[in-house]
């Protein structure tokens, strides 16, 4: 288990880096709409190239990005694997006497190759800004209140149960404890997570209380002040028309 | 268990973002009746990471292993609120992680959530009926995970018939991560019963006379 630190190399300077944080989250949303509903290979295989020149763009280190990748890969691979076996159409090959065929192979490919261009397009987006920049981005944007602090006192807790967590299976393990398969493992662990809950429920009562008493009404206030410059008016509206051109392409084809 | 980007079509993405959003408001308007919504946020929000904590622990499942999902436990201890606070679980999780992903945080909330609100109302009637703590938290734990393996299997072969496959063989994957979240979940509140029973949602009255 490690600590879930999306915006490590948030302090690098790049074009990505510099643009406006709104802008930022509301064109690599709209990238992401719009590659992830493309139904034809070639497009998808070029937007999947495009995103990796905003990536390499963004100057963010690619062992951090191909890391976490990997798992979304993990995900999907298991479609490109199977499709070709249970999807009909023409054949593509056989193994074994088992049928391949051509479409589900084209699909497969399909999935993986959107999947990977928007899982690219979010670390792009993220690693290039500091998480609660981000939040405080999407507040600006006239997210819910509700939700906004839900997100950042959750993602900040995180933090402390991870550690919290930690400390508990060390003193589990010092004690001989050791991950099995098998019901006393499970019950064991039920207890730990009850211990969480509970702790968690409590240190909730003494936040809501301290909030309180220092006047939270949960309104919030920010004091970051966020820019437009001219550049950032012209990359968004570059990205947004590349985040159309597939769409129109697809429908000239 | 997360859906990612990439998989599902239009339409299936814009029907999950559609029920999500009515269900928001409506867990969220139906608790505003025991007091301030915006007030209860700091202790909702610090319960859903530690749920998000708990689901990051892997259960060694001979040849790999599987990460907890605990929507079943979330339904039981934090009643309607569970939707909300699966929302933002998930949010960070695809944020954070690359768990599921961004246009698909509609669709599998609605696979999360719903079996999650279902589960607490079997775990409400089950114990008001006189079934042992343990036993009906383990029933709600197993079923929530069933229940959310045919929305997702639902989902994926709504998307297209090519789906059909896969959705078998994502179904039957699945049989002995049910059978771990029963043993969890049932344990959890055992455990619960025990050290902290106002988390649950069980008479506590009685208890705390037992207690004096």
């Amino acid at each position: 288990m490690e600590y879930p630190e999306i915006d490590r190399y948030a302090s690098l300077k790049s074009p990505i880096h510099q643009f406006d944080p709104r802008a930022k989250i509301i064109t690599f949303s709209i990238l992401i709409f719009s590659f992830v509903f493309v139904n034809n290979l070639t497009i998808a295989g070029m937007n999947l190239f495009f995103t990796f020149v905003l990536l390499l763009i963004s100057r963010l280190p690619l062992n951090f990005v191909f890391n976490r990748i990997k798992w979304v890969f993990l995900f999907v691979l298991p479609f490109l694997i199977i499709m070709p076996f249970t999807v009909s159409g023409s054949e593509l090959a056989s193994i074994a006497g088992i049928k391949m065929t051509y479409e589900g192979f084209m699909y497969g490919s399909l999935i993986v190759l959107r999947a990977i261009a928007a899982v690219t397009l979010v670390l792009t987006m993220l690693g290039t800004m500091r998480f609660d920049t981000t939040i405080k981005a999407l507040y600006m944007l006239k997210i819910p209140g509700l939700f906004i602090q839900m997100l950042m006192f959750t993602y900040r807790y995180i933090f402390v149960f991870l550690s919290d967590f930690l400390s508990m299976w060390k003193a589990m393990s010092s004690k001989g404890f050791k991950l099995r398969s098998n019901i006393y493992t499970l019950s064991i662990l039920g207890n730990l997570i009850g211990m969480l809950i509970v702790k968690s429920y409590e240190r909730a009562e003494n936040v809501y209380h301290s909030m309180i008493s220092k006047g939270y009404t949960g309104n919030q206030k920010t004091l970051v002040k966020f820019n437009m410059a001219t550049k950032d008016y012209a990359l968004t509206i570059v990205l947004i028309g590349i985040a159309i051109l597939p769409h129109v392409c697809s429908m000239v084809i | 268990m997360h859906i990612s980007d990439g998989v599902l079509s239009p339409m299936v993405i814009a029907v999950g973002f559609g029920i999500t959003l009515v269900l928001l408001v409506i867990t969220l308007w139906w608790n505003r009746n025991d007091g301030n919504v915006a007030e209860q946020i700091p202790k909702l929000s610090v319960m859903t990471g530690a749920f998000f904590v708990a689901s990051l622990i892997h259960i060694p499942v001979p040849p790999t292993s599987v990460h907890l999902i605990l929507n079943g436990l979330m339904g039981v201890v934090l009643g309607l609120l569970a939707y909300p606070a699966i929302f933002i679980g998930l949010i960070l999780q695809a944020l954070l992680f690359q768990h599921g992903g961004i246009t698909t945080i509609g669709i599998n909330s609605v696979i999360m959530g719903i079996p999650a609100l279902i589960s607490y109302g079997i775990f409400k009637v089950g114990y008001r009926k006189g079934i042992p703590p343990a036993i009906i938290g383990a029933i709600s734990g197993g079923f929530a995970i069933f229940l959310a393996v045919i929305f997702l299997a639902t989902a994926l072969i709504t998307t297209g018939e090519e789906f059909i496959g896969i959705a078998k063989l994502v179904t039957i994957s699945h049989i002995p991560i049910i059978i771990i979240e029963a043993v969890i979940t049932g344990s959890v509140v055992a455990f619960l019963v025990k050290v902290k029973p106002e988390l649950l949602p069980i008479d506590v009255e009685v208890t705390k006379d037992e207690d004096n």
